[in-house]
């Protein structure tokens, strides 16, 4: 029974501390990468955060009406999503609207409070910032629906994180999309000094 | 269906989106200060148990850390009422959500309820192949259907007949003009009749509708069409498309009426104002029911020839041989249809056919079809200056570029320090490596594969300016010393294809365009054509292990000299005698020369002159009593009518001959641009007051590309879950542990 009893403690333990282990991650990572992006900026080139990642900051997303900051990574595969959220396409004079996708148990849980009209901001490489007017926030079902990157006007942002937010599911077919439109370019000072 | 959800989900966002959720973060908080109040109320428990045994001092111990244990089981209840209530609020939230939009009146999620199944009879006798495709929508749900289905035919299909199948019954389909058979078709629809209409968008594009499937049954639509086998170096092909890449609308979008019922994802555009019917969803393989969007294929070759081999690039074949005839299927029944359909023949070595001569007599006509192939006219090197333009646009991510990159460094290797050469990508923009073609000196070549190394497909595929890029940046300074060649190595997803055209013709000067087709399902229309215009040849790459073969032999063709100035004459007098194609294009090494003629008997001889690059005559005359007897050759005569027509328009820039074409067309029981077939039911099967749903079938992502249109990623973590669990398992095992502790003292 004791036994019994310390393995379900034990199991259930483990449980948690692998479950805190996602949030505290996603906000160790941001801390890091905030490092690697004030370098990568100072030195105008992709930086891996650290030496085995697959991954690299290609922005900075903030969200003043939140007080949100984050930095936002290369391509959303394989592991990335953990540490930030990731940017599927777009950014670096590449042109098109750029789509970026985050968790929505870690860093775009703010994504439910954006409301019509706030503004969010988008730092490149070269320490621009450009900022964006939220138009609106729909569900999609991502069975049934696609991004159609080519047909988004240019200066679209996306951001894109799971519904409902307060699920368990981890699987769940819906997308809560968040559209901006740019609101003509801007030119900032950087504002991040070189961490090397 | 697609289409409801797209809808359906824009209100989505006024109502459920900013202000439900706002809802249920404040009533979170809400309760959040009675829980969090509730230990001091509960701690009396805890006294309770100290004053009873209070004695000892290992008892005291004891207790001491049976309340702490208590206290962290108290706190962690108040962890899990803080998980386990927005479970409560989701489950909510998610009811609002279905009630919305996404559940129809069963409560059941709209999968599409239509499942597609194909099946191919094709019959190659001679240089034609004849086929039989039926389609068949099966009705799951328990609601009238309409079926929508985008799909593609050979590039040089013509399509002569429909037939519907309603359970025992079968309904003849008619020709007639398009327009009056859309109406014919819709009328039918309201009236609750079984109807089909199968519409020519594209000369290889096509779209069925079939109106009024009863639930739980089966609508066939049976089409016979024709097309020539292609025959190259002594190698015959064949090709039965299953699906077609998305492809790209260039223009700006045309907003016009936004509650028009739209079966695609692509919004009319001021260059291709149809985008909508040639733009059926993309799904992958998974997205729809596991017994649909498969094909069963049954190819019999009877060529008349001793074959060595049968193989495809694209498939592994089951195939049976009975003396010369070859029955043909793909290995393990049916194929998924993301994939085209290839098969390749051989004669024995020896034995290729240089020749052949057929003949129908029909409706009293006499039509003769004949084949030539010049053969080795050995070869004379000539310096070039070879321009690669590669695609890199959106539609080739995936497998195709990786091919597309192979082949092009198949085709530097053919350089020799005599050539220059240039390199050109485009997507949304045009790229290239040099700014005027470069000699082929080790340096530059290294370069080249570098920059080809580097090559990633993302963006639009604005087509024209590349083509301007290369078919202008020759310098023209040594005319006539050098030869000029473009190669263009794409899948040819675009939608504005008769521009493009027009553009070719209008650039190409003394050049001449060599199109490579890549990707498991490439615009072959835009491929053969862009070549005919360009005055070159067009290949095809099935697969990455399919590169080296096709491409040898282009590379060995523009090596080679041509054969110009073809001139082909029949016996007989010329009235009432027409023969397609009016102006036989150049023939390149192994090409042969098919031409189709009305009004000639099968007598007398045939003349064929040209002249070979240095400059001699070449001249070869066929006896056209030997003519095997043949089938179908008044359609495939009356399709290179309707072409020709077609390349007149183009040429002058004026609109078609449209009585001329329809005329014809109707004539000989053919689909065309301004006709379609049509067939209805005379007994109404559906009462009018039952309502009907369209569904529009999507077609497969063709096998190794990538979305163009992005899918949503995967954004949850289990976080939420673990925690959940692990709150849950910890409370349970210490309320044991306290109860045990309690049922011990």
């Amino acid at each position: 029974m004791t036994r019994l009893l310390l393995l379900l403690l034990t199991s259930s333990a483990t449980l948690l501390v692998f479950g805190l282990w996602i949030p505290l991650k996603a906000v160790i990572a941001q801390e890091l990468l905030e490092m690697a992006w004030a370098e990568s900026q100072a030195r105008q080139t992709e930086l891996r955060p650290w030496p085995w990642a697959d991954t690299w900051p290609v922005g900075r997303l903030a969200i003043p009406e939140l007080n949100d900051s984050m930095i936002v990574l290369a391509d959303t595969h394989g592991e990335s999503l953990a540490f930030g959220p990731g940017r599927l396409t777009g950014g670096d004079n590449t042109g098109g609207a750029v789509i970026i996708a985050g968790h929505r148990d870690t860093h775009f849980r703010s994504l439910k409070a954006l409301e019509t009209g706030n503004e969010v901001r988008l730092q490149a490489l070269d320490g621009r910032w450009q900022s964006y007017l939220v138009e609106g926030a729909r569900v999609v079902d991502s069975r049934s629906e696609l991004i159609d990157t080519q047909s988004l006007p240019e200066g679209t942002l996306l951001l894109v994180t799971c519904y409902p937010f307060d699920s368990v599911d981890t699987g769940g077919p819906l997308r809560y999309v968040v559209r901006a439109s740019a609101r003509g370019k801007q030119t900032e000072q950087i504002d991040t000094v070189a961490g090397i | 269906m697609m289409l409801t959800y797209l809808r359906l989900y824009s209100p989505v966002l006024d109502r459920s989106s900013t202000p439900g959720s706002s809802a249920v973060a404040s009533k979170t908080r809400c309760e959040y200060v009675p829980v969090r109040s509730a230990p001091p109320s509960m701690a009396p428990h805890g006294f309770g148990n100290h004053r009873g045994a209070a004695s000892d001092f290992a008892g005291s111990r004891r207790l001491r850390f049976k309340r702490l244990g208590e206290g962290i089981s108290l706190w962690l209840a108040v962890l899990l009422m803080l998980f386990v209530h927005p479970l409560y609020a989701e489950a909510n939230e998610a009811d609002n959500v279905g009630e919305l939009h996404f559940v129809d009146g069963q409560g059941q999620w709209q999968e599409p309820a239509l499942v597609l199944d194909s099946e191919f009879e094709i019959r190659v006798s001679g240089l034609i192949a004849d086929s039989r495709l039926l389609r068949s929508f099966r009705n799951t749900s328990d609601q009238w259907r309409e079926g929508v289905f985008v799909f593609p035919l050979p590039e040089k299909a013509s399509v002569y007949g429909l037939t519907m199948k309603v359970g025992e019954r079968t309904i003849e389909g008619k020709v007639q003009p398009k327009e009056t058979a859309r109406r014919t078709y819709e009328k039918a629809k309201q009236a609750g009749q079984h109807a089909a209409n199968v519409e020519q968008q594209r000369p290889d594009l096509f779209t069925a509708r079939v109106a009024n499937i009863p639930p739980g049954e089966t609508v066939s639509v049976e089409l016979k069409y024709q097309q020539p086998v292609q025959y190259q170096a002594g190698v015959f092909e064949l090709t039965v498309p299953t699906t077609l890449t998305p492809r790209y609308m260039p223009g700006a979008p045309v907003r016009s009426a936004p509650d028009q019922w739209q079966g695609g994802w692509a919004l009319p555009t001021t260059e291709v104002p149809d985008a909508s019917a040639i733009s059926p969803f993309t799904v992958n393989p998974t997205d729809v029911a596991t017994d649909s969007h498969r094909a069963s294929i049954e190819l019999v070759i009877d060529s008349g020839l001793p074959l060595e081999s049968v193989s495809s690039p694209s498939h592994r074949l089951a195939s049976r041989q009975d003396g010369q005839t070859f029955s043909v299927s793909p290995e393990g029944g049916e194929i998924l249809m993301n994939r085209d359909f290839v098969v390749r023949w051989r004669p024995v070595a020896g034995l290729e056919p240089s020749a052949a001569v057929f003949h129908q007599s029909w409706q009293g006509e006499d039509y003769l079809m004949a084949m030539l192939v010049p053969g080795d006219n050995g070869s004379m090197v000539l310096p070039r200056d070879l321009v690669f333009v590669i695609d890199t646009s959106g539609s080739m991510a995936g497998e195709s570029i990786r091919q597309a990159r192979s082949a092009l460094q198949a085709g530097l290797d053919t350089l020799t320090p005599r050539d220059r050469f240039n390199v050109i990508q485009f997507n949304s923009q045009t790229h290239s490596l040099f700014m005027q073609p470069e000699v082929a000196t080790g340096n530059n070549l290294a370069r080249a594969r570098q920059y080809v190394d580097r090559l990633r497909a993302d963006g639009g595929t604005e087509m024209a300016s590349a083509l301007s890029r290369a078919l202008d940046s020759g310098v023209e300074t040594e005319a006539g010393a050098r030869v000029r060649q473009v190669i263009f190595i794409t899948d040819g997803a675009v939608g504005n294809e008769a521009a493009l055209f027009r553009q070719i013709r209008d650039q190409l000067g003394s050049q001449r365009l060599f199109t490579v087709a890549i990707g498991s399902a490439p615009n072959r229309h835009f491929m053969r054509e862009a070549a005919r215009w360009g005055r070159g040849t067009y290949t095809a790459i099935q697969s990455p292990s399919d590169v080296d073969g096709p491409l040898q032999a282009l590379f060995s063709a523009m090596e080679s000299p041509v054969l110009t100035d073809i001139r082909v004459n029949w016996p007989g007098q010329e009235t009432g005698r027409e023969a397609f194609p009016a102006r036989p294009g150049d023939l390149f090494q192994g090409e042969p020369l098919i031409h189709v003629v009305r009004g000639v008997p099968a007598m007398g001889e045939l003349k064929v002159s040209g002249r070979l690059p240095g400059g001699q005559d070449w001249n070869r005359t066929l006896d056209l009593q030997q003519a095997a007897s043949a089938t179908g050759l008044h359609r495939h005569w009356a399709r290179e009518k309707i072409d020709s027509l077609e390349d007149e328009a183009k040429v002058a820039g004026r609109e078609p001959n449209r009585a001329g074409i329809t005329g014809l067309a109707v004539k000989h029981g053919l689909m065309s641009a301004y006709t379609s077939f049509v067939a209805v039911d005379s007994t109404p099967a559906r009462s009018t007051e039952t309502p009907m749903v369209s569904d529009n079938l999507p077609t497969l992502l063709p096998a190794g590309s990538q979305a163009g249109m992005l899918r949503y990623p995967q954004t949850a973590t289990s976080a939420p879950l673990l925690i959940a669990l692990g709150v849950v398992g910890l409370m349970f095992s210490l309320a044991l542990v306290l109860l045990q502790r309690r049922a011990f003292a």
